[in-house]
């Protein structure tokens, strides 16, 4: 067997699909049901999830083929760049990594939300609570501690079954009622069609378990895992709005943070709410883990490629981006507050869907574009590939207005913020790409130009001058 | 294309450069690995033994299992190990390709950052 096949530490299916629901599954979904709700109400909500589980399975099938093509840690830069050119590539990647910043915020503030509830402190406490969990984690972070792999697994699988549990004793709990059963467009088709677009959220970020291609023992690996994760997340959701629907009443939902505390106490009164509690914490430790892993880990790259500033590459003694580490622990606080202050918290949930669906509608036109311009062979091959994924380039363009323009608190309403968000951020990250990274790539190239002739000594027969002042050795034929 | 003759004389600085590096050591002193090399255009391969950040050995052929497999061009090797690329633009661009942890390819490339932050 070739040394390929056979590191000593590798992923397996099992650990992998750990990963991948771990990612998606963060304590942001609990609020991505309730705004479901918002759209499909009562038992309605699990068609909902329904459907998006089955658009999942497109997006599945769009993944594990660009993973096959590009197994590796950098593959979105890679299929983008060779479908779109390496300039929109790195907008839309840095536009992406928002989303990992959304998603820590989030976490930061729903974790910070939870505890101040249980422990019935007064609400500016909050803030302190977003601060301690970040600087905690920071901390960590900055000390290069990671969640062993194991741990991650069981972690992961103790949300989901905890969950899942806690959701089938609300569902059988004497006293709830289900309402407005097969209704998935009672309320208009463009508020059935906006469901299923927040429905899709859910499993936002299921696709980043990609990033982990290089550790799989085998390619149908990480295939794999993107088929199972988003099942086990359909699974535990579609319990979870369930019991949401039976116990607790939209009207209590609609301005609470919280809604699984909420669940928790009407099903087992304080040991539900200390049960949910737990759970929430524990979503946190893979957010913290795998989303400043890889925020940090692309900034670090980011800025050796000379795409950031360099001091975004700067180590510590335990060899971690410490000012990639930091800046992103920073803009997380600053958002986490935001949202605090405001209390806009589901319009993160409607910012974070309507980017996921425009990143599977972009990742659906690299498979077109590469289909032609990559010839080389995948392990996994997507059947219709080119009507399917022109398809899903219809399908998640539809489906990111539906959420870029929605009010994640109610169906009745429009609203233009989560796009003009989406729009700041998009156009801030094209102007750097377009007006900044230039201007970097020159200072590298200047820097390049100065610097100490190369080291290596010329080959044998060679001309000594050219080989002593070669300025760009790496382009060496 | 390079020979093992040109890649082990690269090794043998590169060596020297991480062995004698204190900064390095003591960044990578919970880093203990066994590294192989596969050269895509010709038969080399060759190990890399790491104890605690100290280069211990690197023989040729592949030998012990590794934690990590690096797959690039002899020649990329050779400028790689002697500092004169940087090894992220080309595992950006896909002609470097590795088998192992994000972390372990991470620590990697700080090595070369490390020993040769101007590269």
């Amino acid at each position: 067997m070739s040394s390929e096949m056979t590191l000593r530490r590798s992923v397996g299916t099992a650990a992998a699909t750990a990963t991948s629901a771990g990612l998606a599954f963060a304590a942001i979904d609990y609020l991505g049901v309730v705004s479901i709700l918002a759209y499909a109400p009562g038992t309605t909500a699990v068609f909902a999830i329904f459907i998006g589980a089955l658009i999942v399975v497109l997006v599945s099938a769009i993944f594990s083929e660009l993973n096959g093509l590009y197994p590796t840690a950098a593959g979105i830069r890679l299929y983008l760049g060779r479908a779109v050119g390496n300039r929109t590539a790195l907008s839309v990647t840095f536009t992406y990594m928002t989303t990992v910043v959304l998603v820590i915020a989030a976490d930061a503030f729903l974790i910070g939300a939870a505890v101040r509830h249980v422990l019935h402190e007064p609400s500016a406490l909050a803030y302190v609570w977003i601060v301690v969990l970040l600087g905690l984690a920071l901390a960590a972070n900055l000390r290069g501690v990671r969640l062993a792999g194991w741990v991650q697994t069981i972690v992961t699988y103790t949300v989901l079954a905890g969950t899942s549990v806690l959701s089938i004793i609300a569902i059988f709990h004497v006293g709830g009622a289900f309402h407005q059963p097969f209704n998935l467009f009672g309320g208009g088709s463009f508020s059935g069609i906006q469901a299923i677009a927040f429905a899709l959220f859910l499993y936002a970020a299921f696709e980043w378990v990609t990033t982990t291609a290089e550790e799989a023992r085998r390619p149908q690996v990480i295939t794999r895992a993107l088929f199972i994760a988003p099942a086990l997340i359909w699974f535990v959701s579609t319990l979870f709005a369930l019991a949401l629907a039976h116990l607790v009443p939209y009207g209590v939902l609609h301005g609470s943070a919280t809604p699984q505390l909420l669940l928790g106490t009407r099903a087992l009164g304080t040991v539900g709410e200390m049960w949910m509690l737990a759970l929430t914490v524990l979503t946190a430790l893979n957010t913290f883990n795998g989303g400043f892993l890889v925020a940090s880990r692309f900034m670090y790259a980011a800025a050796r490629e000379n795409n950031l500033p360099r001091p975004f590459a700067k180590l510590n003694n335990n060899a971690v981006p410490w000012v990639a580490v930091t800046s992103l622990t920073i803009i997380s606080g600053i958002v986490a507050a935001l949202v605090f202050a405001t209390g806009q918290w589901l319009m993160l949930v409607s910012v974070g869907a309507a980017i996921e669906c425009a990143i599977y509608a972009v990742g659906s036109f690299c498979v077109v574009r590469l289909r032609t311009r990559v010839t080389s062979e995948r392990p996994f091959r997507m059947v219709f590939a080119r009507p399917l994924a022109s398809f899903g380039v219809v399908l998640f363009s539809a489906l990111f207005l539906a959420t870029a323009f929605a009010d994640p608190k109610n169906s009745r309403h429009f609203s233009a913020v989560p796009f003009l968000v989406i729009a700041v951020l998009g156009v801030v990250s094209t102007l750097y790409v377009a007006l900044v990274v230039p201007r970097l790539q020159r200072a590298a190239s200047a820097r390049t130009a100065q610097r100490r002739p190369t080291r290596r000594p010329p080959r044998p027969g060679a001309s000594p001058e050219v080989a002593q002042n070669d300025p760009a050795a790496e382009e060496r034929p | 294309m390079a020979d093992w003759t040109e890649l082990d004389e690269a090794l043998a600085d590169y060596t020297d450069s991480c062995n004698n590096n204190e900064r390095l050591r003591k960044m990578q002193r919970d880093w203990s690995r066994v590294l192989h090399f596969i050269c895509s255009d010709n038969d080399v391969r060759f190990s890399m033994h790491v104890d605690r950040g100290e280069i211990l050995s690197t023989p040729v052929g592949l030998d012990g299992v590794p934690d990590i497999v690096v797959t690039t061009t002899s020649e990329t090797f050779c400028d790689m190990f002697w500092g004169d690329l940087n090894p992220v633009q080309k595992y950006l661009r896909g002609e470097i390709t590795v088998k192992g942890s994000q972390e372990d390819v991470m620590r990697l490339d700080a090595i070369s950052y490390v020993i040769w932050p101007d590269s």
